[in-house]
């Protein structure tokens, strides 16, 4: 583990030097133009779909940048907010190997996900990675991962020139990348934050198509492939059917499917989070929820053809989905029995869950409160019993020791059923606090989903700050001051240090957080998700 | 949340395998108890009373290193739960080997009388700190919807305090008067009532009935002021239910850790003496 975060850790400093060096000239960037005029954007072949109306709304989000070859425009495993699209020059996708498939899958934590780290994990850091064996590009030995922007076979690397965009999957999705991209000649490279982005898919039918082609050709395959759903078909199928499905984005409460209305074809949820509401009197109710993964429209498909919406599907924020249609459903069906339980299994499970919501009301409160709470999102919450806690703050106390004396929580947050849901950083599964951090101080601890700032990396620039909607982070003034030194931006030398900071979960410390440790009267707990908090609120109520 | 007005066990005895584990201690005890006056006489001065002596001397002071393990959170000596499970039932048994080492009377001689007396009072103040520990927060939870930090309550006070001032400026007469009489009073700064242990929610609630009357006599802008501003009311007499019972919390202890320290020091002077004299 160390061993990895040491090679990011060398590969980062040799690229820059100094933390600053993102927003300076030593991060092999020659020229950069930020917000170009229209006339400049008109000269790019990418922007010919959008008329000046547009690209004067395009502009504050898109700059134009000239880097140095060998320059590292991001890492593998870093969360970027901007698609690139080459201009003029060659860039280089590969895997470093920071995190092989079976590490990224490693799970971190026990059953209760109290625990959040193993003492195999730590014995990892004592013991080389052994090298892995070098294989032929199969569709068995390519790497792929959930998250993956590119379907790279193992230490293969793409080039990618003018023309070609990349990057843009995990700007969309909040995904991390997982290669690492690198020029390999002087490059000029268009790049497009993600508001700019999205315009851009909404407006243009070709641009869409294009980012979805490439789509299509980087990850929809392997993802497909590794689909539950699809496990046991043949590739040729699983081909044809990569070929067919429509890939959908959704805006935030944008409705997929109103009850009622005729469904159009299953759907499975890429990223992002799908509500399901009810109507029940005059109103609706939530009855259930679906992440990434989750399938939409089988129950409705399954007892009928062309069945109507069972439930109201909308959008909880910008989501990706893949369609597949009812007729692809139903060859899909007649060919695998297997695929045909596995649906009816989804549908059984989710109309049961919809069922109890309705039946109980404090149900469907439970997920709206947690659809609003970002508990979907969280892998570890901090939650403490109110009945049991004595408000004696050890928690906030044992934290702080754990830490040179500044707590990474305060013990306030929201109320639920006399629990209380702390502003404890959550280690969410898409955590958008790590979108855009100029220098790459807020990252995956490469221990399952911990989240951590590296204090040496920090600038205390805030965008995490900001970034996180749950008010998780919080800028503390470490009491000194910016050094003199020509490394440092001269307006901040000499000011008031104030960095960023967040739990990071103890995750280097076998014995667990510090905060579950220190409460006296164990009524703090670390929960692992939407499922176990109503565990725990169901067993203390 | 357990319903109010039941009584839900687990909240009170958090861990029955320690409660277990004490029963046996205390059977062992009270075995050992019966043995000792088959067999020979209760008498502090023998081998059992010694016995039971050093017993007792062993669980306080084992107890009493839970203070020590509050001070160092970041120490990896175990979960902070077993150290107060043990301070709890080690310190209940330890007062239990004390009677059984001055034969269930008060002992006589001055340095003795005071180690019976200050065990007794710390074993008290214990039981008391418990009884506080399980019943406010459960209290604190079952009707306010306002939970906070205690330490935070005056400078949160004192910005409902300008918000509310500030609002009021900008209210019809009818409002301002009725915030310059009833709620101005209460709402500058945090307030600890005696009534908050009997009735959590009664304080808030009595002293925001009059809004209601007053609230029929406006205009739908004022009171839409009137609400907002009752609301601050409402925020603020939650907080002074919070600042009075969770005073009670911090403050037992004043009770219980001073004479446990004093505790500590006369009984190292009951070994000292009877092991020299």
């Amino acid at each position: 583990m160390k061993n990895a975060m040491k090679d990011t850790d060398q590969l980062k400093l040799d690229q820059y030097r100094d933390r600053w060096s993102s927003l300076g000239e030593m991060s092999g960037l020659v020229a950069l133009s930020e917000q170009p005029s229209v006339a400049k954007l008109k000269e790019i072949d990418l922007f010919d779909d959008y008329d000046n109306k547009m690209l004067e709304k395009l502009s504050p989000d898109i700059s134009l940048a000239t880097w140095e070859p060998g320059t590292v425009l991001f890492e593998e495993g870093a969360y970027i907010d901007v698609a690139f699209y080459v201009v003029k020059g060659s860039v280089d996708i590969y895997l470093q190997g920071r995190r092989s498939p079976s590490a990224a899958a490693a799970p971190i934590f026990d059953q209760n996900r109290t625990m959040m780290i193993q003492t195999a994990d730590l014995d990892l850091e004592k013991k080389p990675a052994p090298k892995p064996e070098k294989k032929k590009p199969t569709p068995q030995n390519t790497i792929f991962l959930s998250t993956m922007d590119f379907n790279l076979p193992a230490e293969d690397a793409v080039r990618l020139g003018s023309g070609d965009v990349f990057g843009e999957i995990g700007a969309m999705s909040g995904w991390p990348q997982s290669a690492t991209a690198k020029t390999v000649t002087k490059c000029l490279l268009v790049q497009i934050r993600l508001p700019a982005l999205r315009k851009m898919r909404q407006k243009s039918k070709a641009f869409k198509n294009k980012v979805d082609a490439i789509y299509r050709e980087r990850s929809l395959l392997p993802q497909l492939r590794v689909t539950p759903l699809l496990t046991g078909c043949d590739d040729a199928f699983i081909e044809s059917l990569a070929g067919k499905v429509d890939l959908v984005s959704c805006d935030p409460d944008q409705v997929i499917g109103a009850e009622g209305e005729p469904c159009d074809g299953l759907y499975i949820v890429r990223s992002g989070f799908v509500k399901l509401t009810q109507k029940v009197g005059e109103g609706e109710l939530v009855v259930s929820y679906l992440p990434k993964g989750g399938t939409l429209g089988a129950a409705e498909l399954l007892l009928e053809a062309g069945g109507s919406w069972i439930y109201t599907a909308a959008s909880m924020e910008n989501s990706e989905l893949i369609r597949i249609s009812e007729s692809d459903l139903r060859d899909l069906m007649a060919k695998y029995p297997a695929a045909r339980s596995r649906l009816w299994q989804a549908a059984v499970d989710l109309v049961k869950e919809a069922g109890g919501s309705r039946r109980d009301v404090s149900q469907s409160e439970f997920l709206e409160s947690a659809l609003e709470k970002g508990l979907l999102q969280g892998n570890s919450i901090l939650v403490i019993d109110l009945d049991v806690c004595t408000r004696c703050d050890d928690c906030v106390r044992g934290c702080a020791q754990t830490h040179g004396g500044t707590p990474r929580f305060l013990r306030e947050g929201d109320k639920y059923k006399g629990f209380l849901i702390t502003r404890a950083c959550n280690h969410c599964n898409d955590p958008v606090c790590l979108v855009g951090c100029p220098t790459g101080a807020i990252r995956r601890a490469a221990v399952g989903e911990v989240v951590e700032i590296v204090p040496d990396l920090c600038i205390g620039c805030r965008t995490c700050a900001r970034n996180c909607p749950y008010d998780s982070i919080v800028m503390n003034d470490t009491g000194m001051k910016w050094p003199d030194s020509a490394a440092v931006p001269e307006a901040k030398r000499g000011t008031p240090q104030v960095l960023a900071t967040k739990c990071d979960l103890c995750y280097t410390d076998p014995a667990g957080p510090a905060c579950v440790r220190s409460c006296p009267q164990g009524c703090a707990v670390r929960v692992g998700g939407v499922d176990e908090f109503r565990k725990v609120v169901a067993r203390e109520t | 949340m357990s319903r109010p007005g039941t009584f839900a066990l687990k909240k009170w005895v958090r861990s029955p395998a320690w409660m277990v584990a004490f029963i046996v201690g205390a059977g062992i005890t009270l075995v050992a108890l019966v043995a000792n006056a088959w067999l020979g006489s209760l008498d502090p001065g023998n081998a059992w009373g010694i016995t039971y002596g050093s017993a007792a001397a062993f669980f306080m002071l084992a107890a009493a290193l839970y203070g020590v393990r509050r001070r160092l959170l970041a120490v990896r000596v175990g979960a902070s739960q077993k150290w107060l499970l043990f301070h709890v039932y080690g310190g209940a048994l330890f007062m239990l080997l004390v009677f059984a080492h001055t034969e269930f009377r008060l002992p006589s001689g001055g340095l003795n009388l005071w180690l019976w007396w200050l065990s007794l009072i710390v074993t008290v103040s214990g039981f008391i700190g418990i009884f506080l520990q399980r019943w406010i927060p459960r209290t604190l939870n079952s009707a306010l919807e306002t939970e906070v930090v205690y330490e935070r309550i005056p400078e949160l006070v004192k910005e409902i305090s300008g918000r509310a001032e500030e609002l009021a400026e900008n209210c019809p007469p009818a409002v301002r008067e009725h915030y310059l009489n009833q709620v101005r009073p209460n709402i500058q700064r945090p307030q600890r009532r005696l009534g908050y242990f009997f009735d959590i929610t009664g304080g808030v609630r009595g002293r925001a009935r009059d809004v209601a009357v007053l609230s029929r006599v406006l205009s739908r802008d004022d009171r839409e002021k009137l609400d907002e501003l009752e609301r601050l009311y409402r925020t603020k007499l939650e907080m002074d239910a919070q600042y009075s019972l969770q005073t009670a919390l911090r403050t037992w202890l004043f009770a219980h850790v001073p004479v446990s320290i004093a505790l500590v020091v006369v009984v190292a002077l009951h070994v000292y003496v009877v092991i020299k004299y």
